[in-house]
């Protein structure tokens, strides 16, 4: 296990490497000017000593090396357009903003979602069950962004019960985190009442019955332990995806996270602060997989030789 | 022993959530008041006077020598006190400076402090701060922006032009024609007259910082905690793109005049979002509305527009269209009152010129351009386009992909349709449209859409993107006629008779037989809501630059 660890802890450095590359190769094909932010045109000799200030001139492998090397000692340097601030500073200030949106939002999928799904399943082929899955349905297909303009429109302007934008105290947090965990909240639904059917069907869970285990221990000890690890494999990745795809939601309730900084540092051509952003977010999404192969092999001991 | 560890994991994956969830809810917002009510306005002082501002943005920087937009610019002159003010009709007048003294031949500044200015940490406020200050944002070290401002000072272009690998910064620097005299008196010396430089000198570029807290804290010295100010207001908090809060400092020289005790400042940049927090009451004040609700929130009692001084313009590539005849028809042929009344919609007035309406001297230098009436003039446009030698019938109209542009674009095209022209509409991200423009332009382009705002209160400003230098030309129009009468106007002290050179490079661009490079389309209008409680003394000048002091919230 930890063999196997190690090995996938070093297999995100070449992995890194390429990003890094790539975002940096692509973010100079697309053109403009970080030093110039309006129509106003910058003067010859700004335009030089800011050049020079950022050394944006370099030859790019030496721009390259230079930049892996901050990451390597966590310094992700300056941003060249929000003068005076680090990357880094917008880390600190902008990511833990996002993370606990993105917590929020993944407990309240969590805790409606695997209920919704295991009544659903128990409830096999009722109006219980085709009301649920009709539910989750809709709330899968329906962007974050409208459920978000609904709430706001309804819940916070006509009925006045919560704020429309900001996160400073807690009833600033909960429209968002509804808005954003709406739709992994149906994705665990459907995902918990399908493998649970699966589960239902299996012959342990009948010897169970045919033991004359009382119905509730047979779900509660058999039926709903298997049924999570599934769950559980989609939910490191989603967790890591609800972390850095909240940009539209974190737009509409205008929250201070790290996805506002990411878009804007695109449209303002701010190099430095995409490349951060882009490798902190690779880092996420890798150990969020990382974290879940883990689980995997402690949950399910059949996953464990295969990888060791 | 495995159902164990599986709810282990549920439990402490709930307890994880639940810390989470405990450590971030109890940092409420106490200053969350927005003091104002909805009630009639014009009426007595309200008892809080509190109002909550949406900037629309981060301020990008509140470091007086890097900040080059407005949000920060606001910020800064209300945390700050520049030597100079504009009043309400843009005349510099005294601020931090007693008097200000220009010498007979127009070529020596000098300013002299009051004497009770202090900054918030208890140091006195010096003509050395100014030195410094000035001289630090020309050093090409901190590579400002707007470094050109100060190019009018004796060596202040040698300096920022300096390469520290090769020249003598330091040596350049002491050569600056900026000197404090003593505590209280700063000479500038100029490069020559320039009678609109203590006009200049209110620009924020010019404020001054404190040198401790720079040396101290170096690029973070603007943050809440670090920063020393001098201004009415002190920065209480700055949660970066979240909120900027401001409240009253007693201590300042004329604080008894200030009402306001506390400005809370949030930076929605989503339009329909800022609507929906102003109608919620969290804010008090909108700086923007989005374009597609402002016939919606023009039927309000908070709405409120104010001139700017800008010009909204499509710009021809001269060496695709070449003959000017059919710029001018092309010109002719926009009905722009009605795209303002049924697509801009936010009242700007039509343009007859390059320089905006409110600009001093507008009547002098206006020129009246035949070929710009409000309407349009569809059968003038046909006649002029019948008598071009070599009409280019199929072209290209350039926007970029902010709101609004599109739609007046579509109505343009309509209208040169009738013409007989065809034109396609291309969009491009900001960014690389300003790159795709140059100048020069990229040559797929034949019209450009831009604007202008002014940075200081002279019509120079406007007009010398006109010339065949100028880095905000991307027309590829060159008239050395025109040229040299920017030139003279640069060199002419009276204001009248630079107005008139004004108006007669004026006439060469737009006049009876002007060269037509673009088609000014209209004068910029600021427009935003405001709660009635304060609509009263809540003011935008031209430069949309807002003074707090003056504000005042009413029952």
């Amino acid at each position: 296990m930890l063999k196997f660890i190690v090995r996938r802890i070093f297999w995100t450095i070449p992995v890194l490497l390429v990003v890094i590359f790539l975002t940096f190769t692509m973010m100079r094909q697309i053109g403009g000017n970080p030093f110039r932010q309006s129509e106003r045109a910058v003067t010859e000799a700004t335009q030089r000593n800011l050049e020079a200030k950022f050394h944006v001139n370099d030859p790019w492998y030496l721009q390259y090396a230079h930049y892996v090397k901050g990451v390597a000692t966590f310094d992700l340097g300056p941003s060249l357009v929000v003068r005076g601030r680090d990357v880094n500073d917008i880390v600190a200030t902008h990511f833990p903003t996002s993370i606990q949106l993105g917590l929020f939002a993944f407990l309240f999928a969590i805790v409606l979602g695997v209920p919704l799904g295991m009544i659903a399943a128990l409830r096999h082929n009722t109006w219980v069950d085709y009301s649920a899955m009709f539910f989750s349905n809709v709330f899968h297909a329906v962007p974050s962004f409208l459920i978000a303009t609904l709430l706001i429109y309804f819940v916070a302007l006509k009925a006045g019960w919560f704020p429309t934008s900001g996160w400073t105290s807690w009833e600033h947090k909960v429209l968002p985190s509804i808005a954003l965990g709406f739709g992994p909240m149906a994705l665990f639904a459907r995902l918990v009442r399908g493998t649970m059917l699966e589960t239902l069907q299996q012959d342990y869970v009948r010897t169970a019955k045919a033991k004359g285990l009382r119905y509730r221990r047979v779900v509660g000890l058999h039926v709903l332990r298997n049924s999570l690890i599934p769950v559980v494999t989609a939910a490191g990745p989603l967790l890591g995806f609800i972390i850095t795809g909240s940009f539209v939601i974190e737009l509409i309730f205008n929250i201070p996270g790290i996805g506002q900084q990411f878009v804007d540092s695109v449209f303002n051509r701010d190099y430095s602060v995409v490349m951060g952003l882009t490798v902190l977010l690779s880092v996420i999404v890798i150990v969020a997989n990382l974290v879940v192969d883990i689980l995997y092999g402690i949950l399910d001991p059949r996953t464990r030789d295969v990888r060791a | 022993m495995r159902t164990k560890t599986l709810w282990l994991w549920l439990a402490l994956l709930v307890t994880s959530l639940a810390l989470v969830a405990a450590g971030c809810g109890g940092d409420d917002d106490e200053a969350a008041g927005t003091g104002a009510t909805t009630e009639e306005s014009g009426g007595n002082e309200a008892a809080e006077q509190v109002i909550t501002v949406n900037w629309g943005t981060e301020p990008p920087s509140l470091d007086p020598g890097l900040a080059s937009d407005v949000t920060s610019a606001n910020i800064l002159f209300n945390i700050m006190d520049p030597l100079v003010k504009l009043d309400e009709d843009l005349k510099p007048v005294p601020a931090a400076a007693e008097s200000v003294e220009t010498s007979e031949d127009g070529k020596t500044v000098t300013y002299v402090l009051r004497d009770d200015l202090k900054w918030t940490n208890g140091d006195p406020v010096t003509a050395q701060d100014f030195e410094y200050s000035w001289k630090r944002t020309v050093s090409p070290e901190l590579a400002a922006d707007y470094a050109y401002q100060f190019y009018g000072i004796v060596g202040a272009q040698e300096y920022n032009s300096c390469d520290p690998k090769k020249d003598d910064c330091a040596a350049l620097a002491d050569k600056m024609g900026v000197k404090a005299l003593d505590d209280k008196t700063l000479e500038v010396k100029l490069t020559s007259a320039q009678p609109w430089f203590v006009q200049q000198s209110a620009h924020h570029s010019f404020i001054a910082v404190h040198k401790a807290t720079v040396d101290k804290f170096g690029d973070k010295w603007t943050e809440a905690a670090n920063i020393v100010t001098n201004g009415p207001f002190k920065l209480e908090n700055w949660e970066h793109s979240s909120a900027i809060d401001l409240v009253k400092w007693d201590e300042w020289r004329d604080a008894a005049s200030v009402k306001l005790t506390r400005v809370n400042g949030r930076m929605i940049e989503d339009g329909t979002t800022a609507v929906q927090a102003f109608e919620a009451g969290e804010v008090d004040v909108l700086e923007t509305l989005p374009p597609d609700e402002t016939a919606r929130l023009k039927e309000t009692p908070e709405y409120e527009k104010y001139t700017a001084l800008g010009t909204y313009y499509h710009g021809f590539n001269v060496e695709s269209i070449t003959d000017v005849k059919q710029r001018r028809a092309m010109a002719l042929a926009i009905p722009r009152q009605s795209l303002i009344d049924n697509i801009a919609q936010a009242d700007q007035i039509p343009a007859t010129g390059m320089t905006p309406e409110g600009m001093p001297g507008y009547d002098a230098i206006n020129p009246a351009s035949p070929w710009l009436p409000a309407e349009g003039d569809m059968e003038q446009a046909k006649q002029l386009m019948s008598e071009v030698a070599n009409p280019k019938k199929s072209i290209t109209l350039y926007i970029n992909d902010a709101p609004g542009h599109r739609e007046i674009a579509v109505g343009i095209q309509a209208a040169w349709e009738e013409l007989g022209i065809e034109s396609t509409i291309k969009q491009q991200e900001f960014q690389q449209y300003l790159e795709f423009l140059g100048p020069p332009p990229n040559k797929d382009v034949d019209v450009y859409r831009l604007g202008w705002i002014g940075d200081f209160v002279d019509a120079i400003n406007f007009l010398e993107l006109w010339t065949c230098e100028s880095g905000n030309n991307s027309t590829n129009y060159c008239n050395k006629e025109y040229d040299a009468l920017i030139e003279k106007a640069r060199a002419t002290e009276d204001n009248d008779a630079r107005y008139e050179i004004y108006g007669q490079a004026e006439e060469i661009l737009f006049g009876e037989n002007g060269d037509m490079p673009i088609i000014p389309f209209y004068y910029y209008t600021y427009q935003g809501l405001e709660r009635e409680s304060i609509k009263e003394s809540f003011d935008r000048n031209l430069l949309d630059q807002v003074d707090l002091t003056k504000v005042v919230v009413t029952e």
